[in-house]
This record gives structure tokens, C-alpha cells and sequence, in this order.
């Protein structure tokens, strides 16, 4: 048990049930069921990711994240049955690498658990790959001259169509393209009901680069004007 | 300053003090000089600028009214009382006696030169009525008789007629043996200060008359030095030397308005024949003194030196004019104290205006009225009525009136009348300073309730309009009532003053006066009333607009205090139950907030081993089983995000960032979202949306989740095979979003299918969590739109209206 993850809820059934989930997938797992405990088992380096609840006797879990922020630079995932925006960008802004809500989709915990180990461990330093011309957003990693994307390091594979969407988003991260642009530009064609066309291939796309496609972190719908590219933060720091 | 204005409605007295004490501050400039407490200085200047305003009025008015009245006689500012025209005139008036005691009767020229070619009326500035100037005839042999009861201006004609006269009466009726004999020129004996020598007629009726001794002593005293004006009329020419030197008399030769002397000898007013051998010498003392004579018989004296009086009156008059300015430099040095002393005074004043501020505008009105009373009108209305008469018949009538004449007689009232006058112009200065210290709004007036009933339409409230209105009519009918009987009143004071009018002023006076009081308090009463009212009235207004916090605040002893009472503890009650049941929601958000979040704890613990559970190698049966445990979780899953976001909207705490955006690129967005539930599904969608933008203002993600509720809806409650129709139509200020589609199972009626937990099917097997529409409806409002539920039969329509967004 070199590297492992710590899980910490205040509920033994829940930090079984991911470590069950999470030891299948061959990661060694901690547990820790307050955020004292929590913070002291972080102190070990082998402890490489984090899952934390937030709602815990003695220390939440945010006190709880802020005292290890002090001391270590590791992946944490917040995990918790608020749900709401707020409580969400609460979490991201105290330090939390991502964020799930409860009750949680197994799949997803485990390949958001994933895409974070793999960006902080195997990944080089983000800072050259944007010298080398390269555009980061979050997981995604993209090369306008070779047109290549990757996510958490893993090159995607994208049929030409997709490719010229992705580029298009890429290279104008947060702006909003309405789909009959997005027509104009990827097809060259002037567009007529092209929303569903769009959404087609937003949705494949979705599925490729997405944790959860059903709620996208990156291609996002802005209602009632257009499609956008979510721009996130450089991490990891 | 602005808020102590605002004060002023309520007591306009305290913040009138304020005003004041603020003038007084900026008055003395330098903070804590001299306190208002400090008083000698502001009396010491406020007397000063009193006296010396006064003193120098004074010496004005005075000044003024004496060169009014002095107009005819014109004295003023000569030094030698000769050069006046009271003396030639005078020296005209001797002249013509002499000459007619030198002609030895009546001289017609006078009468027939010279007022036939000038008229009455320019006879040196006098008025003089044809008639009475010239020596008449028919007095004589009475005049005697009469000597000792007439004045001596008159006597002295008289007694020349007699003298003058008697020629040829004396011959048919011998003049009565009792009477004395009197010298025609005996009223000029005794005045040493004309000495006269009159010589005229030949032989037998040679006339000498003199004051003097002898001719020869005539022409010494006439040298003596005391006499030095010397005139001599011969051969119709009159020569006349003042000081020795001659004078030039007879000008252009012309006689004209402006011509100095009036006597005989002009081109015009030649001498007439009688004068033929009439020669006249009078010398004029330069001081005379004041002679007088007896009359033996009654023992009457009679002053007879007109001479002196001349002389006298220029004297006093320049006497008086040097008192005058002395006078008004005193003024001046007083106003130039109190100039030294200008923020003492200034403080004064403001006390003042402080006093003055409690009279009543009437009270000064009917104060003013009186003082122009006194001052322009004579003393009985009997008068006034006839004054007013002869006035009018004199000069309105006959058209002479000019305004010169107007101002002349005001001034010159005004002059006669100067402490009045002077009182009148104090008052003024106290109306300006009343004027210039206190604010518009604190003046008091008994009128003022009725200029505000005229002024009704600037109140803002129905019923105040109406009030005030009411209360201006009726004030204005007793009003009129009153003048009405006031005028009649004086009219049969003045024109019937023999009726016992007084009996009848007092009869009414005081009924008159219970009247107006009444009316004026009536008219207070009511506008206060019609206040407290409007007051009343916007408060009922603000509570129904949900002002709950402001009580209605009317006087203590107001009318409608128990009504304002009352209204205001309904508006309390209101703000408490409101706060109760704001709390309460409040109360219920946590709570399902609460039980959502603990719900979700045990659901995430179910779901991971419902999970785990369907990854083991299991019996046919338990993988079952386990797949349902996991189906009902993940539908309970959802019915807990439901329940918690419904309840946050129902307390109006449902987060929405609101955003302009075109509804009908988000409704085919959301139909491309949920292309694959709708391609799979068995129903066809008639999908109307215009081509061009659509732009609302809303949350979009909420939006979203509103129509896939309702397509949702559709897509479970839909009769398979069936067409479901989504049409975007605008109308006027507003868009209209439709989903229509038949049920699959008959739909019951009166339901609100929009309240939560109300599904079409009572039994709740489906699939549903009777939360779809609740959410709709929940969302919609939130974002500023508006949901409605229609139904017919089985055919299902769901409508989201929101306002255009332009």
C-alpha cells in the first residue's frame, strides 16, 4: 500500500461502498471517518487523492480541507449531498479539485477519481505544454497545429466533424457560438434547422471527452442563445 | 435648512425660531459676540435708526407740506422779504387804493382793462372771483356802520370805499349825524410802515391824503434811511427804486402771467383818465415794525401792518426751513450710528419681526385701511359724502381734473397730516421687515382656509377637492352676505344720517361677527378634516399595496383618531400574520432542505450497494430484485431534488439569473437535447416555432427544465400513436409557449394538475412523481412568467406565457 486514496464520510457505509468500488479498480484505499482523522492521515505522503464529505462530526470537511492545503499539494475531491450551485463553487474555491454530488453515480466517482491521478501523476508539467503552443482547459489539452486532443493525457479519437467543432471550441474557450454558426463554420454551409445536426455531434462529442455526458464539466448548452466551451481553471497548480 | 422646512407643517413657531436664531447667526458672523441675551446694543441701534429715519421724515414732510402750502404766497428761501410776491402784491394792492382815493371814486379800468383780458384766476396765482377784488360800490355808507365786526383786511377796503366814494351820495344823503367822520385812508393812517402821499384833483377837489405830518415831512422820513423802497406813480406811469437803485416795472410793456408787478401803466392796462393828475408816493420801510390802531368807540385794535407780517412770515418760514435741516442732520447722524451699529440692528429687527409675525394679515389690513382713513379723510362720513360730492361736481364734472392737482392735494394732506403720515410709513417698514425676517408659510390669515378652498384643484385627493371646495362656497356666500349688509350698512349711514343708524350697526355688529367666526372656524374644522381624511385614505391605499411598516400618525384630538386607530392595528395585525407566515415558510424551506439533505445520505448508501449488488453473480431472481431496488432509488433520488428545488421556489428562494434570450432557439435546443426520448418514443411531434428570435428575459437553465418537464409529461402521459403539438405564438406584449397532446387515460376533472403531488391517474402507478408541473409552475414564476393547465376531454394543454422582452 504505497500510493492509496483516502475516503473520509462520517457514514462507514458509504467509505465501504467506495472503497469497494475504487479497490476493484486496483486503487488502495484509506478510511477515515471525521475530518481529524483526515487530516492526519494526510500528513503520510503516501495518500495521493483525496474524497472527502463535507457534513462530518468534530471537523468538516472544508475546515478539514484548508488545514490540509496548508500542509500538502494533492488532489481532493469534495463529495456531498448539497447539491446546489453555490455550495458547489463553495467547495471548488476552498481548494477542492473537483466536486460530486451525493448520492453518486459510481462510474463517475471512479473516473473522476481517475482523470485527477492521472493529471498528477503521470501528466508532465502543464506549464511546457502551453509553451509548446499547446491550449489547456482542465483536462483537456489541445494542439491546434497537429490538431490533436487529449484528455487527462489521452489522445482522443474525433471523426473530422468533431475535430472541426472541437477546434472551433478550443481555440474560443467561454464563447458562445450559436448553433447556426457552428453550422456556417464546421460544414461551410448556410444552415436551416440545424440545432439537432449540432446537437448530434456535440452529444458524440460529449461522450468522448465528458465524465459524466449527461452533466458535461466542458461543451455546454447556454439556453436559449448558443454552445459554449466551459473554460476552467489552469490545474493542476 | 431644508428639513426644518419641513418642520414648518407641523409647528411652524419652533422652526420659525430656528430661522430666526439661524439669521441672527449669519447677522453677527463671528460665533458667540453677542449673545441675543446681550440687548443694549440692538435697542441702542434700533432707537437710533428710528429717531433718525423719523427725524429726517419729519423734516421733509414738514418741509414739503410748507412749500405746498406756501405755493401761492411763495416766500420761500428769499431772503429779502420784498423780493417776494406777497409784497408786489401788496404794494399792487396799496397802489389801487391809493389811486382810488387819488381819483376820488371807483376806478373802472381795473374792472374793464384788465379782467377782460385775463379772467379770473391769474391775478398773481390767487383765485380771485370777479366781484369781490374790486372795490365795490354798494358797500359804501354800509361799511361804516359795519366797521367794527369786519376783519381788517376788509375793513381797510371798506373803509377807502367810504372815504373814496361818498362824492356824490353825499349829496343826496347826508351821511348820518351820529356816526363819526372818518378819513377815507384811515386804515392806513396808523401803518408806519407805508408812507404815502397821494396828491389828486385840481383847484377845489384837490385831494392830499398822507400819513405823514406834512408833504415835507413825507420826503424826509422818506430819506431817513429806514424806508428803502420808493414808488411814484405820475402821469400813469408807476417808477419804483429799491435801495436806490430803479427798478425796470413795466418790462416788455406788456402785462403777462409772468410780469412782476400789477399796475397800471402797461400797453395792455394802460392808466385810464382819471388818473390824469393823480400822483401817488410810498415809501417802504426795510424793517417794519408792527403797528395797530384804536377804535375809540368799541375800543377794538386793529392791527394794521400787513407790511410787518410780510416781512415776518418770510422770516419765520426761512427760520423754519433752517430748523428743518437742522433737524434733518440730526437725523442723519442718528442713521449713521446706527449704520456703525448694522448687526445690532439687524438683530432688533428680526425680534421684531418675531412680534409682528402673530398679527393677523386682516389685522394689519384693516390697520392700514384705518390709517389712510385718517390721513385722506375729513372727519364725519357726512362730510366725506359732501366733500365727495363737490369734489366730483368740481373738478370730475367739469373735467379739470389732472393729476398734478391729484398728487398736489395727496401730498399736501399727507404733508398737514405728518405724524400720521409718518406712522403709515413706519407701518410699511414694519410690513417689509415682517416680510423679509419671517417665511412665507408663517404668516397667519383668517382668509387663508378660503384661498386654499379656491385653490383646491393643486390638493391632491378626491374627497379633499370636494371638502374644501364645500367649505370655500359656503365661507364665500356669508362672506358676501356680510359685505353686502356692511355696505348697506354705510350707505344709510352717510345718506339717511338721521335714522338711528348707530342702534342699527350695533344690532347687526355682533350677530355679523358670531358669523364670520363661525364660518371661519367652520372652514378650519373642515380642512382639517379633509385632511386627515386624504391621510386616511392613502394610508387604506398604502396597506393594500403592502406598506405594512408606517402606522397612519393624525393629532391626538383629530376627528378620526378612533378610525386611524382602528386601521392601524389592522395594519399591525397584517404585519404580524405576514411575518408569522413568512417565518413559518422560512421554517418549511429548512425543513425540507433538511430532510432532503438527510434523505440523501441513506439513498447514496442504497444506490452504491444497489450498484454493487448488480455487479455480483447473482440468481435470475435476486439480479431482479436488485435491479428494482435500484430503479425506486434512483427515481426516489430524483423525487428528493424535486421536492427540495419546488419548495425553495415556493418560498421565493429558488436562485435564477436571469438573462435576455431567444425562446425559440431554447425550445429547439431542448428538442434536439431530448431527440433520442422523443425518436423512440411513439408519438410524433408537430413542432411550430417562428424563424425569428423570440426574446424573453428568463433563466435559461430553468427554462430548460420546464420544457423537458412538459415534453416529458408529454412523452408519459401521450396516447401512443398520437401527435403532440409544441407552437411558439407572440401576442402583443407577450409569448406564448403550447404543448398539446391527448391523454392516454381519461383526464379527471377540476384538478389542479399544477399543484404538487396531482397526477391524472389518482392511483399513482406510474412512473411520475405528480412534481413535473408543480416544478413548471414553480419555475415559470420564478423567472417573471406565468404557467396555465388546460384541459377538454382528453386533450391535454399546458401554456407558458412570458413578457416580451424588447
Amino acid at each position: 500500500m504505497n500510493e492509496s486514496i483516502l475516503v473520509v464520510d462520517d457514514d462507514p457505509e458509504i467509505v465501504g461502498a467506495i472503497a469497494i468500488v475504487l479497490e476493484k479498480e486496483g486503487y488502495p484505499v484509506r478510511r477515515a471517518y471525521n475530518g481529524l482523522e483526515a487530516v492526519d492521515l494526510c500528513l503520510d505522503p503516501a495518500v495521493k487523492l483525496l474524497l472527502i464529505d463535507v457534513m462530518m462530526p468534530k471537523l468538516d470537511g472544508l475546515s478539514a480541507l484548508l488545514r490540509i492545503r496548508e500542509r500538502r499539494n494533492l488532489p481532493v475531491i469534495v463529495l456531498s449531498a448539497k447539491s446546489e450551485d453555490t455550495d458547489k463553487i463553495l467547495g471548488l474555491s476552498m481548494g477542492a479539485d473537483d466536486y460530486i454530488c451525493k448520492p453518486y453515480n459510481p462510474q463517475e466517482l471512479v473516473a473522476r477519481v481517475r482523470s485527477q491521478l492521472r493529471r498528477y501523476t503521470s501528466l508532465g508539467d502543464v506549464h511546457a505544454e502551453e509553451r509548446s503552443g499547446q491550449i489547456v482547459n482542465g483536462r483537456l489539452s489541445y494542439d491546434p497545429a497537429g490538431r490533436v486532443l487529449r484528455a487527462d493525457g489521452e489522445t482522443i479519437k474525433l471523426t473530422a466533424t468533431e475535430c472541426k467543432i472541437v477546434d472551433l471550441f478550443m481555440r474560443n474557450l467561454g464563447q458562445i457560438f450559436p448553433a447556426e454558426e457552428i453550422y456556417r463554420r464546421v460544414w461551410n454551409e448556410d444552415a436551416f434547422s440545424c440545432e439537432n445536426t449540432v446537437m448530434v455531434h456535440i452529444r458524440r462529442i460529449r461522450e468522448k471527452i465528458e465524465l459524466n455526458p449527461k452533466e458535461p464539466d466542458y461543451i455546454k448548452v447556454v439556453w436559449g442563445i448558443g454552445y459554449k466551451m466551459e473554460q476552467h481553471g489552469a490545474e493542476p497548480r | 435648512m431644508d428639513t426644518k422646512w419641513n418642520n414648518m407643517e407641523q409647528n411652524p413657531g419652533e422652526a420659525l425660531e430656528y430661522f430666526v436664531a439661524d439669521r441672527i447667526r449669519e447677522t453677527l458672523q463671528e460665533p458667540g459676540e453677542a449673545r441675543p441675551g446681550g440687548r443694549g446694543k440692538p435697542v441702542l441701534a434700533f432707537l437710533a435708526f428710528f429717531l433718525g429715519v423719523t427725524l429726517i421724515l419729519q423734516s421733509l414732510l414738514a418741509a414739503g407740506a410748507q412749500v405746498l402750502m406756501e405755493r401761492d404766497l411763495s416766500p420761500r428761501f428769499v431772503s429779502d422779504w420784498q423780493e417776494t410776491d406777497l409784497f408786489r402784491e401788496e404794494i399792487s394792492s396799496c397802489l389801487r387804493d391809493f389811486l382810488t382815493l387819488g381819483a376820488g371814486g371807483q376806478l373802472d379800468f381795473y374792472d374793464n382793462s384788465y379782467w377782460l383780458e385775463f379772467g379770473p384766476g391769474d391775478f398773481y396765482g390767487t383765485e380771485v372771483e370777479e366781484g369781490t377784488c374790486i372795490i365795490q360800490s354798494e358797500a359804501v355808507g354800509e361799511a361804516a356802520s359795519v366797521f367794527g365786526v369786519r376783519p381788517f383786511g376788509s375793513v381797510r377796503k371798506e373803509a377807502v370805499d367810504s372815504g373814496a366814494a361818498p362824492k356824490s351820495q353825499n349829496e343826496n344823503e347826508p351821511v348820518p349825524q351820529s356816526k363819526p367822520e372818518v378819513p377815507p385812508d384811515a386804515s392806513y393812517q396808523a401803518d408806519k410802515n407805508v408812507l404815502y402821499l397821494i396828491i389828486g384833483g385840481e383847484g377845489e377837489n384837490r385831494r392830499v391824503y398822507q400819513n405823514t405830518t406834512s408833504s415835507q415831512a413825507f420826503f424826509e422820513q422818506r430819506t431817513n434811511g429806514d424806508y428803502n423802497f420808493y414808488l411814484i406813480f405820475s402821469n400813469g406811469k408807476a417808477q419804483i427804486w429799491k435801495d436806490d437803485v430803479e427798478l425796470d416795472v413795466y418790462g416788455s410793456g406788456y402785462y403777462d402771467g409772468d410780469s412782476q408787478w400789477f399796475l397800471p401803466g402797461y400797453d395792455n392796462f394802460p392808466a385810464s383818465e382819471q388818473l390824469n393828475g393823480v400822483y401817488v408816493y410810498m415809501a417802504i420801510r426795510a424793517n417794519p415794525a408792527r403797528y395797530y390802531s384804536v377804535d375809540y368807540q368799541t375800543g377794538q385794535q386793529y392791527f394794521n401792518s400787513n407790511m410787518y407780517y410780510i416781512a415776518q412770515r418770510v422770516n419765520d418760514s426761512r427760520q423754519f426751513y433752517a430748523h428743518q435741516a437742522i433737524w434733518a442732520g440730526a437725523g442723519a447722524l442718528l442713521l449713521c450710528v446706527a449704520f456703525a451699529l448694522r448687526k445690532y440692528k439687524r438683530l432688533a429687527d428680526a425680534k421684531i419681526a418675531v412680534w409682528t409675525r402673530r398679527v393677523w394679515t386682516e389685522v394689519r389690513a384693516l390697520i392700514l385701511l384705518g390709517m389712510l382713513l385718517l390721513i385722506f379723510l375729513p372727519q364725519s362720513w357726512q362730510s366725506l359724502y359732501w366733500n365727495w360730492q363737490d369734489y366730483w361736481w368740481r373738478y370730475v364734472e367739469s373735467g379739470e381734473l389732472w393729476i398734478g392737482q391729484l398728487l398736489y392735494g395727496i401730498a399736501a394732506i399727507m404733508g398737514s397730516n405728518f405724524l400720521l403720515t409718518l406712522a403709515l410709513i413706519w407701518f410699511f417698514w414694519l410690513l417689509y421687515n415682517d416680510h423679509r425676517y419671517n417665511p412665507k408659510g408663517a404668516r397667519r390669515s383668517l382668509l387663508r382656509p378660503f384661498f386654499r378652498g379656491l385653490r383646491a384643484k393643486d390638493l391632491k385627493r378626491p374627497i379633499e377637492k370636494r371638502i374644501s371646495r364645500m367649505g370655500a362656497l359656503c365661507g364665500l356666500a356669508v362672506a358676501m352676505l356680510e359685505l353686502e349688509l356692511i355696505f348697506f350698512l354705510v350707505v344709510c349711514s352717510v345718506r339717511y344720517f338721521s335714522l338711528p343708524v348707530w342702534s342699527l350697526w350695533t344690532l347687526f355688529l355682533l350677530p355679523l361677527l358670531i358669523a364670520a367666526a363661525l364660518v371661519v372656524r367652520n372652514a378650519l374644522r373642515q380642512e382639517t378634516i379633509a385632511r386627515d381624511l386624504g391621510l386616511l385614505a392613502d394610508q387604506v391605499e398604502a396597506v393594500r399595496a403592502g406598506n405594512l411598516s408606517a402606522p397612519l400618525k393624525l393629532p391626538e384630538d383629530a376627528d378620526l383618531q378612533t378610525m386611524a386607530d382602528s386601521l392601524n392595528d389592522i395594519q399591525a395585525g397584517m404585519k404580524t400574520a405576514l411575518a408569522e407566515q413568512t417565518r413559518s415558510e422560512r421554517m418549511k424551506v429548512e425543513l425540507v432542505s433538511n430532510v432532503s439533505h438527510d434523505l440523501k445520505t441513506p439513498l447514496t448508501s442504497i444506490l452504491s450497494y444497489a450498484e454493487l449488488l448488480r455487479q455480483e453473480d447473482l440468481p435470475p431472481a435476486a439480479a431482479d430484485y436488485a435491479r428494482i431496488i435500484d430503479e425506486k432509488a434512483q427515481r426516489l433520488k430524483g423525487m428528493v431534488q424535486d421536492v427540495f428545488e419546488i419548495s425553495k421556489a415556493a418560498a421565493d428562494q429558488l436562485p435564477v439569473h436571469l438573462e435576455r434570450l431567444d425562446l425559440a432557439k431554447l425550445l429547439r435546443q431542448t428538442l434536439a437535447d431530448l431527440d433520442g426520448p422523443i425518436q423512440r418514443s411513439a408519438l410524433t411531434f408537430k413542432v411550430d416555432l417562428p424563424a425569428e428570435p423570440v426574446m424573453i428575459t428568463a433563466d435559461g437553465k430553468r427554462l430548460y427544465r420546464i420544457f423537458q418537464n412538459l415534453i416529458d409529461n408529454a412523452l408519459r402521459y401521450a396516447l401512443d400513436g398520437s401527435r403532440v403539438y409544441l407552437t411558439l405564438t407572440t401576442s402583443g406584449e407577450q409569448a406564448d409557449v403550447s404543448v398539446r397532446n391527448t391523454s392516454r387515460t381519461e383526464l379527471p376533472e377540476g384538478v389542479d394538475f399544477t399543484a404538487r403531488f396531482v397526477r391524472g391517474d389518482a392511483s399513482r402507478s406510474d412512473g411520475g412523481s405528480g412534481l413535473g408541473l408543480s416544478i413548471v409552475r414553480s419555475f415559470a414564476e420564478a423567472c417573471g412568467g406565468r404557467f396555465r393547465v388546460e384541459t377538454v376531454a382528453d386533450f391535454f394543454t399546458a401554456v407558458v406565457t412570458f413578457p416580451l422582452s424588447r
